[in-house]
């Protein structure tokens, strides 16, 4: 009993001593829900099922894309001299599409309840009512469904460096890929952070954010296939009558203006992917030529579409198939010189082929939009901070309706806006227009 | 004594509903404050505003020294909560519970370990440390929450309804449990609408209705300022006869508004005097020879002061249902 009063909270009076608390409290914030969460997750045989079922999984697919590739290969005349690299290839190829299906299908869950679970079972008044900052909740749910992701991920890393066994991907292959794994979950979990906190009930909340993710996965695919078609019918009328310059039918100067913006697919996982197999092709390959035709780099892709290099192409998915059709039809405003490559490229020859010209783009695309979820999330959390967030817009909009009646009115004349509280602009009332990173990390302190 | 708790015209609209309205409320350091009202009256949102969870409309409210608006972090340092309604995590052990809020209040381990122990042993659950805490019962859980709200040692306790869903037992352990940390100098908030609860418990009541307060400060100021007669209930040894002439009797007296029989046998009394007249009451009943068995003030008080005080029938009558 008297030790309960004998716990007072210290008060340090040194500035370095509370400089100290102030930071140990942010992290140990985040450390405290990652703790429970993780407790509750890791509690009881269910985590470790999920994970032992995940790597059977991945292990029989490697497994039958070996063996396939192998029968594929002992049919074939005169690939026998990288076929090993191909096997590789292609078992790299369907690991990572089959890790990156998990991260999809996972990712969504582990987050999609953080937040409204909290709700539910009303237990987020006393989170709020403990010194813990909202960013605290927010990034300690976020990161404790993500350490459990990340867990099943590199768990499977053994499996993976199968490849190394065969060859045909390198170790910054690999590393390559996971990064744009981590990345997406990363991304993704936002996207199911911050549904949470906005839709009140888990159900709703889920349900959305797995339309948000086949959205940004097969969604921005289907546009950009869409988009690019529209493009076709447009070049072909106008460039009938333009000559052909030089290696290329259709004109690329016609042609560019049709092409869908790359930026359109930086969110979708699939296409980043694709590029990380780019990365492990020496020549012109299936995956290079989906990614050139995307970052419109390469004219001369059209003649090596269908280049039989990469011998897992064919896992890539519906998503590139289709892309790759888009490909085809499409031609980017080309920028390189027309290099000739012959179709059989020999491997370990340099063309001039552009790797890792998109994933760097969409993983930082991911980080940037994470980012904006976290902090409208944090917002959204926040009883306190949603409503400061909202007083700025109003007064933006009193002062944005001041300022235009002001110049048509003479000043004076009409003294009703002068003795507008809205209008004065006075240092409480001027709308907050710093940006956004600044702002939150004033109402995280 | 210093005024700990400090609201000053505090007001919260919803939309059209005004659920706080300019409230101005002075608690001193080591009291037990009690919110009394119907349900709908406005004791949640006051308690979840100086909790922090809903920014005032208008007006302010300050804790130990820390506005609510514009200081929430240091109001939440000083502040242990616990609501009206709250849920447990699942998958969570019950010293986990309170390791897990030592860890947001930024407990170091040691201290932590030290702290939930301590807190296990005063809330009478440290034999259920390893159990889960869904599988705690109602009163179990609610004496958690309480605990949850210790963690930190804070100045001040906020309490919404912490009696509701209890059975007696458990009600009076946790009367109990608010003694003794009253004893430990905390500052109690506590809401409620079981009026005799607050009665025995609180040293002050602010009695609340529509976001307004009706009446407030010490419970016997409140009582003499509104003049409330008290009901007395007398047991008298003997049959129906003796039982009918005391009644008689004590109809006679001056200061008794009306005496009836109960149909247990017990004379109920509408007194207009205070302590003084009924010691004086009870000594003329013995002296005129009434065999008087119990002579005791009817622990209804408040809930007339507050029927008189809110003229507001129905959540009175359900809390008096509660009150036996």
């Amino acid at each position: 009993m008297s030790a309960t009063m004998g716990i007072a909270p210290g008060r340090s009076g040194r500035p370095l001593g509370r400089l100290g608390r102030s930071v140990g409290q942010r992290f140990g914030g985040i450390m405290a829900i990652g703790v429970k969460e993780l407790r509750g997750r890791m509690r009881g045989r269910r985590a470790f099922v999920v994970l032992t079922v995940y790597l059977t999984l991945i292990a029989g697919v490697a497994w039958m894309i070996e063996s396939i590739a192998e029968r594929s290969m002992a049919n074939s005349f005169g690939g026998s001299t990288n076929a090993s690299a191909q096997i590789g290839q292609g078992i790299f190829a369907a690991l990572l599409i089959l890790e990156m299906v998990i991260v999809i299908v996972l990712a969504p869950s582990f987050t999609a309840g953080a937040i409204s679970l909290e709700r539910e079972k009303q237990t987020i008044d006393l989170l709020i009512t403990t010194p813990i900052s909202s960013l605290a909740i927010v990034l300690g749910k976020l990161f404790s469904a993500l350490v459990y992701l990340f867990l099943v991920i590199v768990a499977s890393v053994p499996l993976t460096a199968l490849v190394f066994v065969y060859g045909g991907a390198g170790p910054e292959d690999l590393l390559k890929g996971y990064v744009v794994l981590l990345v997406t979950a990363f991304g993704l979990g936002s996207v199911g952070v911050f549904c949470s906190s906005l839709v009140k009930r888990t159900q709703p909340a889920t349900v959305i954010t797995y339309a948000l993710v086949l959205l940004v996965t097969f969604g921005t695919g289907l546009v950009w296939v869409f988009w690019g078609s529209l493009g076709n019918q447009s070049s072909v009328i106008s460039s009938q009558p333009q000559p052909a310059d030089g290696s290329i039918a259709v004109n690329p100067v016609v042609a560019a203006p049709a092409r869908p913006p790359e930026a359109l697919l930086w969110l979708n996982p699939f296409v980043s992917i694709v590029d990380v197999f780019c990365g492990t092709e020496t020549g012109f390959g299936g995956t290079c030529s989906i990614i050139a035709t995307v970052t419109g780099r390469d004219p001369n892709l059209v003649q090596n579409g269908a280049g039989a290099n990469f011998g897992g192409g064919a896992v890539a998915g519906p998503a590139p198939a289709q892309i790759v059709k888009g490909g085809v039809i499409v031609n980017g405003g080309g920028v390189l010189a027309p290099v000739p490559v012959p179709v059989a490229a020999a491997p370990g020859a340099a063309f001039g082929v552009a790797h890792d010209t998109f994933w760097p783009h969409a993983a930082l695309a991911w980080l940037v939009v994470s980012f904006v979820l976290i902090v409208a999330s944090v917002q959204l959390v926040s009883p306190t901070r949603r409503w400061r967030l909202g007083r700025p817009f109003r007064r933006v909009r009193a002062t944005a309706a001041a300022a235009v009646s002001d110049p048509t009115t003479v000043p004076g004349a009409d003294p009703g806006i002068g003795r507008d509280p809205a209008a004065a602009p006075d240092p409480e009332t001027t709308p907050d227009v710093r940006p956004g990173p600044e702002r939150a990390k004033e109402a995280s302190s | 004594m210093s005024h700990i708790v400090r609201t000053t015209g505090l007001t919260k609209r919803y939309d059209r509903t005004l659920a706080v309205a300019g409230l101005d409320l002075d608690i001193a350091e080591g009291e037990i404050f009690g919110l009394v009202g119907p349900n709908g009256a406005g004791k949640t949102t006051i308690l979840r505003i100086l909790a922090t969870l809903l920014v005032p409309s208008a007006g302010d409210a300050e804790i130990a020294g820390a506005s609510v608006r514009r200081n929430p972090d240091a109001v939440r340092r000083v502040l242990g909560y616990m609501p009206d309604s709250f849920g447990v995590y699942d998958d969570m052990k019950v010293w986990e519970y309170l390791d897990f809020f030592g860890r947001c209040h930024g407990l170091p381990a040691a201290r932590r370990r030290r702290v939930v122990a301590d807190l296990l042993e005063l809330v009478d659950l440290a034999s259920k440390r390893d159990a889960y805490v869904q599988t705690l019962s109602r009163g179990m859980q609610q004496r958690l929450c309480l605990a949850h709200a210790l963690v930190h040692d804070p100045q001040v306790l906020l309490l919404d309804e912490p009696a509701s869903g209890l059975d007696p037992r458990a009600r009076v352990e946790l009367r109990e449990l608010l003694r003794e940390l009253r004893t430990l100098g905390k500052t109690i908030i506590i809401s409620s609408h079981i009026l005799p609860e607050l009665e025995e418990l609180c040293t002050s009541i602010a009695i609340i209705d529509r976001g307004r307060v009706l009446a407030s400060g010490r419970l016997a100021d409140i009582e003499r300022r509104l003049r409330v007669g008290a009901v007395l209930r007398v047991r008298i040894l003997g049959d129906g006869e003796a039982v009918e002439a005391a009644r008689a009797w004590f109809e006679r007296d001056p200061d008794v508004a009306a005496a009836s029989v109960l149909d247990d046998g017990t004379v109920e009394i509408g007194f207009r005097g205070d302590d003084a007249g009924s010691a004086r009451l009870l000594a003329e009943a013995i002296s005129a020879g009434l065999r008087v068995i119990t002579f005791a003030r009817a622990a209804s008080d408040l809930e007339e002061l507050f029927l008189q005080v809110t003229a507001v029938d129905e959540p009175a009558a359900s809390a008096s249902g509660t009150a036996a």
